[in-house]
C-alpha cells in the first residue's frame, strides 16, 4: 500500500540560535582562560572554604558573647537603611510626578527622567566612597546620604511609572468638576498610586538594608564595618557570630515587609459590602445641618 | 436642593474609623525618630547635614578635571572586571536552574527538598555579595576568586528565586499531558516545564549579568579582584582627579552593558 | 428649527469649531441654543462630534474657533479661576463612570464639593458637615444613600452610576451633561439611570445635555434631539419627529440592531 507522501516542510533554520549559543559560549571560554587565577590552587579550594566556615562557626562555637555588639551594629546597619530609605521615599514622590508625562509635559518630565536614571545609574557604594565620605568622612552618615540620593534615582523612576499608568478617568472627573490643581492631583491620581508607591518604598527598604551593610565594608558604619573588623583581626569566631545576626535579622525583616506589602495592595479605604449589607439606620435630623 | 424637597430617609451610621492609618503614621514616626536621635540613633540633624555638606563640597574641586593618565592602569583590572563577571554569571546561571526546579512545588521531587532548597535559598539570599567577598578573601587570598565565588552565589539567589516563582506560574497543561504518557519526573521537567520558562530564564539571566557588570566592578574594593582594587590605591592616595577616570570608567561600562542586555532581551520577546 | 424656547437661553453655541493637533475636525461651525431646563439628547456614530460637543460646554475640550457662552459668559476666554467656578456649576457624568475605586462612595461624592471647600479640607477629607449633608442628600435622591461607607469598586454598574449621577448633584449645579451614561448598563438598569436623569431635569429644572449611542433611548427620553454626523450639526427636532428615516439621515448608512437598546424601550 503506497500513500501519497505530501512534501514536507524542511527543519526550520535554528541558524540565529546556534549562533547565539556559540557566541555565548566562545566568550565564556574566552574569559576562563583568560583570567589570572591560578588553576594549580583550585583543587585547595573547597579545602580552604571548609576552614574558614569551621572557624566562623564550629570549632569553636561561635563568639555567643559578642552577640549584644553583633546585634548592636545590624541595628545601625538599619537605622542607615531606614533614613536612607526616608530620605529617598520623600524627595523621590514630587519628582515621580513631574517625571510623569501625563502629569506635566513632554520635555519637562523627559529631563527629570534622565536625570533620575543618572542617579540610578551609579552603584550606591561607589557615591559613598566618591561623593559622601571624601565630603563628610568615614562612618553612619555618608552610607546613610548615599543610600538615600540612590533611592530617590530608583523610587523616582517607578513612582513615574505607576503614575503614567494610572486611568484618567477620575482626573477628568477631578477637573469637570471645577477642582483646583492639587485637589485634582490628590483625588484623582493619588488614590490610585499611593498603595503601589508605599510598596516599593517597602521593597526599597529591603534591598537598603543589604545595601548598608554593603557600604560598611567600605567605613560607612553599621555590620559591614563590624564584619571587616573582625576578619582583618582574624577573630573568625566573632565574623561567625555577625554573619548569623545578620542572616536572622535580614530575613525577619525580608519576611515582615513582604506581608506588609501584599496586604498595602490588596486593601484599601472603606467597609467591604458584607459588613454593610444591612447598615445600621439612624434617622438624620436633616434641618439641624443645613446651611443657611 | 434643600432639606425640603430632598426625601428625608434614614442613613447608615459611619463605620469607625480605621485605626490602621494614624497607627501606621505612628510607627513610622517612631521608627525615624530612634533612627534619628542622638542617644540611640544616627543623630541625624538637617542643619549639621548642610554644614557638613558645604564644608565638604570643596573637596569635589578636587575630582576635577579627571586625571587620564592613570587610564593605562585600568585597563587590566577593568578586562578582570568583566571577566569575573562572565565567569561568574556563566557558573551561577547554570547552577541556579536546578536550584529554582528544587524550590518550585510544581517541579520539586518531595516536600524535604522543597523546604530544605528553599530555606538554604533564603539564607543565601540574605547576605549581600560583598560580605560574601570579604569571607572568602579572607578563606583564600585577594585576586579574582574570592570575587567570582560571591559572584555565583549572588547569581544563584537572584535567578534561582526570580525562575522559581516563573516556575510556580506554569501552565499546568503540557505537564499533565506529559504524565499522561508516563514520563518520569525529570523527563517531565525537560518537555513539559522548560519550554515555558526558557525564554524567561535567559532573560533573568541576562539581567544577573547586569548585575554582576555593577557588582564586580565594585568588588575590588574589599580585594575581590576587578577595577574595584584602583579605587582603593587611588583613595589612599588622595589622588580623586585618577579616581574620577576609574567612576568613569564604571559608568560607562554599566551604561554600555546595561544597553546591550535591554537590546538582547527585547529581541528575546 | 428647534421646539418654541421657553426662557432666555442658557448655553448658547456660535459657530463653534474644535480642530484637534493632528487636524481632525472634530467641531465645524456650530451654532446652537439649548434653553434653561430642557433635556436634550445628541446622537451621532462614534467620531461625529458628540463627546467634543459636550466637553466644549464645560471647556475640558478648548474651541479652536467660535465660541460658547453660557448665560452669556464666555467660557472660550474664561480665565483659570472663572473656567474653574463655571465647572463647579456644571456636573458631569461619564460612560465609565470615573469613580475613585479605593475610596468610600460618600468620598466619591464629595468629589463635587471640591470647589466649594477649602483647599485644606479637600485635601484631608474634613469636609464640613454641611457639605457632608448636601453629599448625603444627593445619594438620597438616587436612592442609594446606604451604600454610603461601601468602597465604591464593590457597587454594580449602574449603582456606581448613581454615585456619578450623585457627584454630579452634590454640586449643586445648574446644567448636567451626561457622555454615553449608558453604553456600559445593561437595558433593565439603562432604563432606571434615563429614568433618573429625567426625573432630576423635571423636579430640578436642570438643563440636561445627553450623548446617547441608542436611538430608542433616544427618541423614548428626548425631549429634543440633536443628530451630529462628521463634526456638524445635521438634525435638530422632537423626540416624536424624530423616526427611522431620520436617523438613517444622521447615520448616513441604514440602521443596525447594535443601534437599539431594544428590551422593552416603550415600558420606560
Amino acid at each position: 500500500m503506497t500513500s501519497p507522501t505530501a512534501s514536507r516542510p524542511s527543519t526550520p533554520s535554528q541558524r540565529a540560535k546556534h549562533v547565539a549559543t556559540a557566541l555565548a559560549v566562545l566568550v565564556v571560554a574566552a574569559a576562563t582562560l583568560t583570567v589570572d587565577v591560578q588553576i594549580e590552587r583550585l583543587p585547595d579550594l573547597p579545602g580552604a572554604l571548609m576552614r574558614i566556615f569551621g572557624r566562623m562557626f564550629l570549632e569553636p562555637s561561635p563568639e555567643w558573647s559578642y552577640l549584644p555588639e553583633a546585634f548592636g551594629s545590624m541595628l545601625e546597619s538599619i537605622q542607615i537603611a531606614w533614613l536612607g530609605t526616608v530620605i529617598g521615599a520623600i524627595l523621590s514622590l514630587p519628582l515621580g510626578f513631574f517625571g510623569a508625562k501625563n502629569i506635566t509635559s513632554r520635555l519637562v518630565s523627559n529631563i527629570i527622567r534622565q536625570l533620575l536614571n543618572v542617579i540610578r545609574a551609579i552603584p550606591e557604594i561607589l557615591v559613598a566612597v566618591v561623593v559622601f565620605i571624601p565630603m563628610v568622612g568615614l562612618g553612619a552618615y555618608p552610607g546613610m546620604l548615599a543610600i538615600g540620593v540612590h533611592s530617590i534615582g530608583t523610587l523616582g523612576k517607578l513612582s513615574a511609572e505607576v503614575i503614567e499608568g494610572i486611568d484618567p478617568g477620575p482626573v477628568e472627573a477631578a477637573r469637570a468638576a471645577g477642582g483646583r490643581p492639587l485637589q485634582i492631583q490628590r483625588w484623582g491620581v493619588l488614590p490610585q498610586v499611593l498603595p503601589e508607591i508605599v510598596a516599593f518604598w517597602l521593597y526599597r527598604f529591603e534591598i537598603n538594608i543589604r545595601a548598608s551593610a554593603i557600604l560598611g565594608a567600605v567605613g560607612a558604619g553599621g555590620v559591614g564595618e563590624a564584619l571587616v573588623q573582625s576578619l582583618v583581626f582574624r577573630r573568625y569566631d566573632r565574623a561567625g557570630m555577625v554573619v548569623i545576626v545578620v542572616i536572622v535579622v535580614t530575613i525577619l525583616i525580608d519576611t515582615a515587609s513582604g506581608w506588609l506589602r501584599r496586604r498595602i495592595i490588596q486593601g484599601g479605604g472603606g467597609a467591604s459590602p458584607t459588613d454593610l449589607e444591612q447598615p445600621e439606620l439612624v434617622e438624620v435630623d436633616a434641618a439641624a445641618i443645613q446651611r443657611p | 436642593m434643600n432639606a425640603a424637597t430632598a426625601p428625608r430617609t434614614a442613613r447608615p451610621r459611619r463605620p469607625p474609623r480605621s485605626v490602621i492609618g494614624p497607627l501606621a503614621l505612628l510607627v513610622f514616626a517612631a521608627i525615624t525618630w530612634w533612627a534619628a536621635s542622638e542617644d540611640f540613633g544616627l543623630n541625624f540633624d538637617v542643619p549639621r547635614l548642610f554644614t557638613n555638606l558645604t564644608r565638604g563640597a570643596g573637596i569635589l574641586a578636587e575630582f576635577w578635571p579627571p586625571d587620564f593618565s592613570v587610564l593605562p592602569r585600568t585597563v587590566d583590572p577593568l578586562l578582570e572586571t568583566i571577566q569575573m563577571a562572565i565567569i561568574a554569571s556563566a557558573i551561577g546561571c547554570a547552577v541556579a536552574l536546578p536550584v529554582a526546579f528544587l524550590a518550585s512545588r510544581v517541579t520539586s521531587p518531595n516536600l524535604v527538598a522543597y523546604i530544605v532548597d528553599r530555606s538554604v535559598l533564603s539564607v543565601v539570599r540574605s547576605l549581600p555579595d560583598v560580605l560574601y567577598a570579604l569571607i572568602f578573601v579572607a578563606a583564600l587570598s585577594i585576586g579574582p576568586l574570592p570575587g567570582i565565588l560571591a559572584l555565583i552565589l549572588f547569581n544563584i539567589s537572584v535567578v534561582a528565586k526570580l525562575l522559581s516563582e516563573t516556575v510556580d506560574g506554569v501552565d499546568q497543561g503540557p505537564i499533565e499531558a506529559a504524565r499522561a504518557t508516563g514520563a518520569n519526573r525529570l523527563l517531565t521537567v525537560r518537555w513539559a516545564v522548560l519550554p515555558q520558562v526558557l525564554p524567561n530564564y535567559v532573560a533573568y539571566s541576562l539581567y544577573a549579568f547586569e548585575l554582576n557588570i555593577r557588582a564586580s566592578a565594585v568588588l575590588g574594593i574589599v580585594g575581590a579582584g576587578g577595577i574595584g582594587n584602583l579605587i582603593n590605591e587611588t583613595r589612599r592616595f588622595f589622588q580623586y582627579d585618577k579616581l574620577m577616570v576609574v567612576v568613569i570608567e564604571i559608568l560607562i561600562l554599566v551604561i554600555i552593558v546595561e544597553w546591550i542586555s535591554i537590546w538582547l532581551r527585547r529581541k528575546l520577546v | 428649527m428647534g421646539p418654541p424656547l421657553r426662557y432666555p437661553p442658557m448655553i448658547r453655541f456660535i459657530n463653534a469649531s474644535v480642530t484637534y493637533p493632528g487636524g481632525v475636525h472634530a467641531l465645524k461651525n456650530v451654532t446652537l441654543e439649548i434653553p434653561d431646563g430642557q433635556m436634550m439628547v445628541i446622537v451621532g456614530l462614534s467620531g461625529a462630534g458628540k463627546s467634543t460637543l459636550i466637553r466644549a460646554i464645560n471647556g475640558l475640550v478648548p474651541l479652536s474657533d467660535g465660541d460658547v457662552t453660557i448665560d452669556d459668559v464666555s467660557v472660550r476666554s474664561a480665565k483659570p479661576k472663572e473656567l474653574r467656578e463655571i465647572r463647579s456649576r456644571i456636573g458631569m457624568i461619564f460612560q465609565t463612570f470615573n469613580l475613585v475605586n479605593r475610596t468610600t462612595v460618600l468620598n466619591n461624592v464629595l468629589m463635587g464639593r471640591l470647589h466649594d471647600a477649602g483647599t485644606l479640607r479637600s485635601l484631608l477629607a474634613w469636609y464640613k458637615p454641611e457639605d457632608v449633608e448636601i453629599a448625603m442628600q444627593a445619594l438620597e435622591r438616587v436612592g442609594i444613600v446606604e451604600k454610603a461607607y461601601v468602597r465604591a469598586s464593590n457597587l454594580s454598574g449602574g449603582q456606581q452610576q448613581r454615585v456619578g449621577i450623585a457627584r454630579a448633584l452634590a454640586q449643586e449645579p445648574t446644567i448636567i451633561l451626561a457622555d454615553e451614561p449608558v453604553a456600559s448598563l445593561d437595558p433593565p438598569t439603562s432604563h432606571v439611570v434615563m429614568r433618573d436623569l429625567q426625573r432630576i431635569n423635571r423636579e430640578l429644572n436642570m438643563t440636561t445635555v445627553i450623548n446617547l449611542h441608542f436611538l430608542d433611548l433616544a427618541k423614548v427620553y428626548g425631549e429634543r434631539i440633536i443628530g451630529m454626523r462628521a463634526g456638524e450639526l445635521v438634525y435638530d427636532g422632537t423626540g416624536d419627529q424624530a423616526d427611522e428615516n431620520v436617523f438613517r439621515d444622521i447615520y448616513g448608512r441604514s440602521l443596525t440592531a447594535d443601534d437599539m437598546l431594544g428590551e422593552a424601550a416603550a415600558a420606560g
